[in-house]
């Protein structure tokens, strides 16, 4: 438990955390002080003067709350009328050479600007002079948008790229009105998480070219989830619609906070990965080559694993802890070989030693929870002689050569459960599609033995059936999720103390050193 | 089971009225009173000749909607989706896209409005930031074979002129 303080906040005692600023030790406890350049990973700047509050019988008696660290017995003033004629004369000069392009602005609905003008300002503007111009649509690479005329200075970007990124790409040229963001010349964003200085930015003078002029951000629904990207587990926040007459779509990926993973952040290629729930996925059951009824794929199935003689099963590294264990049994059952085997999904070096893992599985630490073997040989044995292979959203194409990849079908009967059209998919006899994560709920564990949880966030007009539900119908003895979790509770000793239905909302750490026991 | 018969109390100032039946030809003689003036000479009609006489349409009348233009021909429009969201009847669809007039930098590439879900109530005129959408057709009555042709797209909307000068539509008619 952390120490707490207390003090005052307009004439009222509180009790708030120790050793925080006033905005985020108020922040805390619902109490909000407007605040522009402040941004708790990027620490305290002190440029934009939203945030001066009043401090009584205090030297100086006007502070910063960004710079000022809470004391016993501060009297803090949030709702004087000295403070409030700051907040709005602040807003008073934001708003000089603003453009007021709210209409054709993306941030419109979630900006800073906005909300505080409703809150702290509402007065027309008394400017009579001629509104000072500055560049818009400035490609700054990275598919970030800049608009230096609705950019406030408070140089958020700016810090991003020299604190966190350490790339330096942003800076401030010129002073007062001059003054505007920019790079240098020749020498656009170029950092694998430039993204984030569209969520940094308090006002719409960052924007994403991937997402402009898709949707307004009111009409957007946040659902939390997990990114699947890679095998960090950044949490995010999953921002879909359903348009009229349309189907419920993906629009954008953003970071949400868990100072256990991801802190504020996520990184630019994970971010894209939202794509691939909304395109290129496998839609309808497919046996042969045609499209079938689920029924008669499912049938199909069932007769080729009646009738054959060795089965070896594949699993991937992306599939939810409940959905391996559902597999495992599965496997069990029908005396079947299975195999992790996805080295295609390592890229060796790629990782940062942040965010960005070398993974880019979602999953591979729950293979050791569950004793699944991963190697090559394993899977070599796996499907020598076998004439059923069973593809449980494997990619294989990542990890297999062009010749192994034909040779497999030639000798098997390849089924591939799958919810991405893949190459893999193609080459398949038999393939059923099964809902994708937005669409479905479980479990990963993380790159760092971080055990985290997703819902559904997605409801597609034509819900596609889980992949338990689809390996239960292919004869599969867990009926449902809350069984495998179940399941995994008595089965896998590290989770015996974890309630897998109330995992918290920063997640679990399994620690390494379990982890590894259970592995060996 | 029979049928309940319900007796009605028999109401009426007069022995005359409560008899009915004296106060039903009375009517008819009126009614008949007047199809015999109208048929002599149909210019005594308390009705409107419409078709033929349309009717005086006030410039605050909310008509069918159109999409009005600058002065050089590109459309006002930006498709800021306020009349969309303002809609209660959620009848307007935008799709919104880069702007390719050399105007700003948004506007729609697809505007559809399905007239049969309108109620007609101009919230979307009052949301619209740019006065960019109207009702001042003048247009009152829309008619069509088939569902499809009451949705109004980008182009149609566009194309129809306002029935009414501008001072005229400022003022609001009267
Ligand atoms: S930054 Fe905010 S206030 Fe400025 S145009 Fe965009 S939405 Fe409007
Ligand atoms: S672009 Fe945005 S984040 Fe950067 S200084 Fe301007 S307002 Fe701040
Ligand atoms: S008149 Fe009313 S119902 Fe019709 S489009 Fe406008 S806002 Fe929607
Ligand atoms: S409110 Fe006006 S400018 Fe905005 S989308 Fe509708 S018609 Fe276009
Ligand atoms: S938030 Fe404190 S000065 Fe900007």
């Amino acid at each position: 438990m952390a120490e707490k303080v207390q003090l005052f906040v307009n004439g009222q005692e509180v009790e708030v955390e120790a050793g925080k600023n006033l905005i985020d030790a108020f922040g805390a406890i619902g109490v909000k002080i407007p605040h522009l350049c402040y941004h708790p990973a990027l620490g305290a700047d002190g440029n934009c003067r939203m945030c001066l509050v009043g401090i009584e019988d205090g030297r100086p008696p006007i502070v910063p709350a960004c710079k000022t660290k809470v004391a016993a017995g501060m009297k803090v003033q949030l709702d004087t009328e000295k403070i409030k004629k700051i907040q709005r004369d602040i807003m008073e000069f934001e708003l000089i050479n603003h453009p007021i392009d709210c209409p054709v602005c993306d941030q419109a609905g979630e900006c800073k600007l906005q909300d505080y003008y409703m809150k702290y300002d509402g007065q027309p503007s008394r400017m009579t002079v001629k509104q000072v111009l500055k560049s818009k649509q400035m490609d700054f690479g990275c598919g970030v948008v800049h608009d230096q005329e609705r950019c406030v200075l408070c140089a958020r970007c700016v810090r991003f790229t020299r604190l966190i990124t350490k790339t330096g790409e942003l800076g401030i040229v010129n002073r007062t009105d001059a003054a505007r963001v920019t790079i240098f010349p020749g020498r656009p964003l170029h950092n694998r998480y430039a993204l984030n200085v569209v969520d940094l930015c308090p006002v719409g003078a960052m924007t994403s070219r991937d997402f402009r002029f898709k949707q307004r951000a009111w009409f957007l629904t946040r659902s939390a989830s997990i990114c699947q990207g890679c095998s960090k587990g950044c949490n995010i926040f999953i921002d879909h619609n359903r348009e009229k007459y349309k189907d419920d779509i993906i629009y954008r990926y953003r970071p949400r906070r868990n100072q256990l993973v991801n802190g504020y952040f996520m990184c630019d290629a994970g971010r894209m990965t939202y794509k691939g729930e909304n395109d290129d996925r496998l839609l309808t059951p497919q046996v042969d080559g045609r499209a079938a009824s689920l029924d008669e794929a499912i049938e199909t199935v069932r007769r080729a694993i009646s009738e054959a003689k060795k089965i070896a099963m594949l699993v991937s590294p992306n599939a939810s802890l409940e959905q391996m264990y559902a597999i495992q049994r599965f496997a069990a059952a029908i005396d079947a070989a299975l195999s992790g085997y996805s080295d295609g999904c390592v890229m060796a070096g790629d990782g940062d030693g942040w965010l960005i893992q070398d993974d880019k599985s979602a999953n591979r630490a729950s293979f050791a929870l569950l004793n699944i073997d991963a190697s090559k040989a394993g899977f070599a044995a796996a499907v020598s002689g076998a004439d059923l292979v069973l593809n449980f959203l494997n990619d294989l194409d990542r990890s297999l050569g062009e010749d192994d990849l034909t040779q497999l079908p030639a000798t098997a009967h390849l089924v591939s459960l799958a919810s991405s059209l893949t190459a893999c998919v193609a080459r398949s006899a038999v393939a059923l599609p099964v809902a994708s994560y937005s669409e479905d709920a479980g479990s990963l564990v993380n790159c760092d033995g971080r055990l985290q949880r997703y819902e559904a966030a997605v409801l597609k007009n034509q819900p596609l059936k889980s992949l338990i539900e689809v390996t239960r119908l292919l004869g599969g003895s867990v009926r449902n999720i809350q069984e495998a979790r179940a399941g995994l509770q008595t089965a896998v000793a590290v989770l015996n103390d974890v309630d897998l239905e109330r995992i918290p909302a920063d997640g679990i750490a399994l620690t390494a050193s379990e982890v590894a026991h259970v592995a060996a | 089971m029979g049928a309940k018969a319900k007796i009605m109390e028999r109401t009426g100032k007069s022995f005359y009225e409560r008899l009915y039946l004296i106060e039903i030809f009375k009517g008819m003689a009126v009614t008949l009173g007047h199809f015999m003036t109208n048929f002599l000479d149909n210019s005594k009609l308390y009705v409107r000749h419409y078709p033929e006489v349309q009717p005086e349409i006030p410039a605050r009348w909310r008509g069918r909607h159109r999409l009005t233009k600058h002065e050089d021909g590109t459309m006002k429009c930006v498709a800021c989706f306020m009349c969309q969201t303002n809609c209660p009847a959620k009848c307007i669809m935008i799709e919104a896209g880069e702007r390719i007039d050399g105007r700003s930098e948004k506007m729609p590439v697809r505007f559809t409005i399905d007239l049969l879900e309108c109620i007609y109530c101009g919230y979307c005129v009052e949301a619209c930031p740019m006065d960019a959408i109207r009702m001042d057709t003048g247009i009152f009555a829309v008619t069509g074979a088939d569902r499809q042709s009451f949705v109004m797209g980008l182009t149609a909307l566009l194309a129809t002129p306002g029935a009414y000068t501008e001072e005229e539509y400022k003022k609001g008619g009267v």
